[in-house]
């Protein structure tokens, strides 16, 4: 585990905690990757230098065979986190209650250090659009929300980690902007929250928005995770496609979330023209050596002094 | 007091400005009915939601709102790419997508999983026109599904050759069988065994065929392999008769119907012995 830069930066940061956020706050991972299929031999084979995985959960949630076989001997050897898709927070349909049993019984299997999906709903009258799609931000919309997240942290007996997700419109009706609402929903539900560097990259592009007043928005002390992945620049609008390196403009809003929100677990996605192994462990390398020049405490001056702010 | 309606024509074009929006809250769209209508915007084409859309500031809603239009059509086009590799190589990239198009309109995906949204692909090409006139592309669709569900299908125990050694000679004609529960018959009237052969391994498949008497094929999972191999019509029989629970005997006694009845121990034993070395029983169960 390359996990000295987190735990020098966290011990210098829980002098501003509360008791009761260093008690249940996951821990910090470190610098990892999103678990792929392409990738299972190299990992069980190899000691590749990553810290620790992030599961698709519906991709484990099958009867068997070899999928659930590889599963359980990664996460013998790596800790694990669930990311699922599927969830629909935001729908106003009901929940599907056999999908949420099947997240209970995979982490039973997985003993993640905790369960995200996105902010968002995936279809409503029975059917799944399997796409991460927008909500307005709206009072009404935030109650609706709020409830469920409650209910689904009752159902899966633990708090649930939100992401925010990549969008292409916006609506008239918002009342708030999107860091405003998942202000509120953490404020009100306690759910940690899974900052997607490349989706507010996105997202701000897309709508015209600074990515900075998004970063500034969020909570500090309410993030666990990091995602980054590459996009697909069409010219006029950014498409969130995980089909390529992490960009450099990402990267450096990555920085500027390390000197927010500090040692934050950070792990790279990539969905699409999944490359080799060794070079998602370069890029990944990247990452770690980025929020070492961030964290590390530099000649004469404490960890992190003066870079991050506990909302 | 009447409150005014949102008129979407006096909203800014370009980002939100929320002083504009919030006097007008009480009367905007509820959660649900926003739902409802961007659903339909993507199944259905319908662009009543555009009335809610502003202008992104480099593009227009209507592009803006085809990003999720197209995404969910491409999205789900892989899907079943992927699980119909060889229908795929088989039909050509653009006959496959036609195909795909017509299934995804006529059957929306309606479970959480995307892994199960290609389960209708074989019934959809037997009954649909212009597939159901070429029964190679349904059987072909078929054979790619039994795969796909031996794949990831439920995990039970193995039974080996070896384990048959803990039972006594005496007592093996009261023997049943339980089979893995991936294990599973596949009746064709083509030649799909060997077009999907020819199919993996990047050969020109051969001219389809049509046979009236079904070819049986086995499909299952054999250290962690999908596997599929033919059936003759007697070892089928027994197999379908193990299935049910019946006793070694029994199953010796029904082939000596079919066949030679003298040979018919000695071949109710070669069928035992392959199924236990390709790994299709999951347990021998003595009745004491």
């Amino acid at each position: 585990m390359s996990d000295h830069v987190g735990q020098k930066a966290q011990a210098s940061k829980s002098s501003v905690r509360t008791p009761a956020e260093i008690e249940d706050r996951p821990p910090f991972l470190g610098f990892g990757l999103g678990l792929r299929s392409q990738h299972y031999q190299d990992i069980i084979d190899g000691n590749p230098a990553i810290d620790w995985l992030e599961v698709l959960s519906e991709n484990y949630m099958v009867p068997g065979g070899r999928p659930l076989a590889m599963l359980d001997r990664i996460v013998e050897r790596y800790p694990c986190v669930m990311h699922g898709v599927s969830l629909s927070i935001a729908s106003t349909a009901p929940f599907d209650e056999e999908y949420l049993d099947g997240l209970n019984t995979l982490a039973k299997r997985v003993q993640p250090k905790w369960i995200s999906d996105h902010l968002c709903w995936t279809g409503v009258h029975g059917v799944n659009l399997h796409d991460l799609l927008p909500i307005p931000y709206t009072r009404e919309a935030l109650d609706h929300v709020v409830s469920r997240v409650h209910y689904v942290q009752e159902r899966l007996g633990r708090q649930l980690c939100l992401e925010n997700v990549s969008t292409y419109v916006q609506f008239n009706q918002s009342e708030m902007p999107e860091w405003e609402f998942i202000s509120e929903l953490t404020r009100r539900t306690g759910c940690w929250l899974l900052f997607d560097v490349n989706n507010v990259f996105v997202s701000a592009f897309n709508h015209g928005y600074d990515a900075f007043a998004f970063l500034n928005g969020i909570p500090a002390n309410r993030v666990i995770q990091f995602h980054l992945a590459g996009h697909s620049d069409m010219g006029n609008y950014i498409v969130d496609t995980h089909d390529h390196p992490v960009r450099e403009e990402v990267w450096a809003l990555y920085k500027a979330a390390l000197k927010r929100f500090g040692p934050v677990s950070t792990m790279i996605e990539r969905d699409d023209d999944i490359p080799p192994l060794a070079e998602m462990l370069d890029e990944l390398q990247h990452a770690r050596t980025l929020a070492a020049d961030v964290l590390e405490p530099k000649k004469g001056a404490p960890a992190l002094a003066g870079s991050t702010t506990i909302a | 007091m009447l409150l005014p309606w949102p008129d979407p024509l006096r909203l800014p074009k370009r980002g939100i400005d929320m002083t504009l929006v919030a006097p007008f809250q009480e009367a905007s769209l509820k959660l649900k009915d926003f739902q409802d209508r961007f659903q339909r915007a993507i199944l259905k084409g319908d662009d009543e939601i555009l009335g809610h859309i502003p202008d992104g500031p480099r593009e227009t809603k209507q592009n803006l709102l085809g990003v999720y239009r197209d995404a969910y059509v491409l999205r789900l086009i892989e899907v079943l790419g992927t699980d119909h590799e060889q229908l795929r190589a088989y039909l050509g990239e653009k006959a496959f997508n036609d195909m795909a198009r017509v299934y995804i309109a006529s059957q929306p995906s309606q479970h959480p999983n995307a892994r199960w949204f290609s389960r209708g692909v074989p019934n959809f090409l037997k009954a649909s026109e212009p597939y159901s006139r070429h029964p190679i592309v349904g059987e072909l669709a078929s054979l790619e599904k039994a795969l796909n569900d031996v794949f990831d299908g439920a995990d039970a125990p193995v039974v080996h050759l070896s384990d048959l050694a803990a039972f006594a000679p005496q007592d093996w004609g009261k023997l049943t069988f339980v089979p893995h529960p991936t294990a599973m018959l596949l009746d064709t009237h083509t030649n799909v065994a060997a077009i999907w052969t020819a199919l993996k391994e990047e050969r020109e498949p051969p001219s389809a065929t049509t046979r009236k008497e079904p070819t049986r094929l086995l499909v299952w999972r054999h250290e962690m392999m999908p596997m599929f191999r033919e059936m003759s019509v007697e070892e089928a029989m027994m197999w379908e008769e193990a299935a049910k629970g019946s006793r070694f005997d029994n199953l010796c006694e029904l082939i000596a119907f079919y066949d030679d009845a003298e040979g018919a121990p000695a071949r109710a034993a070669g069928y035992l012995k392959g199924w236990l070395e390709a790994g299709l029983l999951s347990k021998v169960v003595s009745p004491a």
